[in-house]
């Protein structure tokens, strides 16, 4: 019972990290509410051999891109989900609608990243420093570096395609 | 949108999550349990009925060997009877290993090498069971017509014309079926030998 209450106030207390991952893998609402469940399952499954050797919120990060990437991709889903739809964002009840074109943007030139990419630009995006990053990805945070300094080239490239 | 941009709508973004906190205790520990039982139905289901119909009817001609009294059936009943045990394998193989990727303790890097090479083994043994199903198609006629209603397909059929039309139509939709196969697995076959390459790149 008390590993539970500790999972449960983990999570809690870091849903927000899950839900970020879940908009940057995925492009619909099922497949994100899908995607949410599996990163919760994984980090339950994983939550034993976390002993605190690294951060929570490395630990967290670490297994939610792995889940991301790892994930066997199914069609068509039709098992009973629980309703996470409360705790999946809904924009427009949120936000004005020049900001929810921003996001747009910003979700249309993350999507146009590799998965390599995608997963650095997250990390970059939440302030992580390069060694954390690195601690994360398993990249040096010299290599972290030369990424992240392609990625900006590639994002301006897309500004001027566009 | 410039980086600096993208950070500070994702920042606002990050705000407006932490306001709106939903989880409580009992939806965490439900999702963990229905999860898991979404992700048995996941591998039970479309694999395990695949795999047990190829395994029946390769059974099947098995304790049918009798039967197929003439050579070319013989060696047409054991060609269906191999590629039945080998096309399940093929996906069943790849699904096993995917599983069993360490995804607490990896890297993002090491998963992501893993999984694209994992992916690419799956396309290329995919690529073969196309191939295979292809050649089943075929061997197993003269063994099902054989088991089935005791017939030779090549000697007792009253007339040839079926089967002089269905060769070349065989071969034309072969050939167009090569095509389809090699141009839907060239181009992701090339995006991730780009991200391997890219990823065991030295440091």
């Amino acid at each position: 019972m008390a590993k539970e209450y500790e999972f449960t106030q983990i999570i809690k207390d870091h849903e927000g990290v899950i839900f970020k991952i879940t908009t940057i893998y995925t492009n619909n609402h099922e497949d994100q509410k899908d995607l949410y469940q599996e990163i919760v399952y994984q980090l339950w499954k994983s939550f034993d051999n976390f002993r605190g050797d690294s951060k929570i919120s490395t630990w967290m990060y670490r297994v939610g891109l792995n889940t991301a990437i790892t994930r066997l991709k199914k069609e068509k889903r039709k098992g009973n989900q629980i309703g996470i739809d409360q705790v999946i964002m809904k924009q427009t009840d949120q936000y004005d609608t020049e900001f929810e074109e921003r996001l747009k943007i910003l979700y249309a030139h993350i999507h146009g990243l590799n998965e390599l990419e995608k997963g650095l630009m997250l990390l970059l995006l939440e302030g992580k420093k390069y060694e954390e990053i690195a601690s994360i990805t398993g990249l040096s945070p010299s290599n972290v570096g030369t990424r992240i300094s392609r990625i900006k080239q590639k994002l301006k490239t897309q500004i001027v395609k566009k | 949108m410039e980086l600096e941009e993208m950070q500070a709508v994702w920042s606002q973004m990050s705000d407006q999550i932490e306001k709106q906190k939903k989880l409580t205790d009992k939806m965490i520990i439900m999702m963990t349990q229905e999860q898991y039982r979404k992700k048995l139905n996941k591998i039970a289901y479309p694999e395990i009925i695949g795999a047990v119909i190829c395994y029946s009817v390769a059974i099947l001609i098995l304790f049918n060997l009798e039967k197929l009294d003439n050579w070319y059936s013989l060696v047409s009943g054991l060609i269906s009877v191999v590629t039945l045990l080998v096309l399940p394998v093929l996906s069943l193989k790849w699904i096993s290993k995917m599983r069993n990727i360490n995804i607490s303790g990896n890297s993002y890097k090491e998963t992501l090498i893993e999984y694209t090479k994992g992916k690419q083994r799956f396309k290329k043994s995919m690529k073969l069971g196309y191939y295979l199903g292809f050649v089943l198609m075929f061997v197993i006629m003269p063994v099902s017509s054989k088991i089935i209603k005791g017939k030779d397909l090549f000697t007792e059929t009253k007339s040839i014309w079926p089967i002089v039309i269905a060769i070349p139509l065989a071969i034309i939709f072969f050939f167009v079926f090569t095509k389809w196969v090699y141009k839907s697995y060239t181009g992701s076959m090339n995006s991730a030998e780009v991200l391997i390459k890219e990823l065991e790149e030295k440091e």
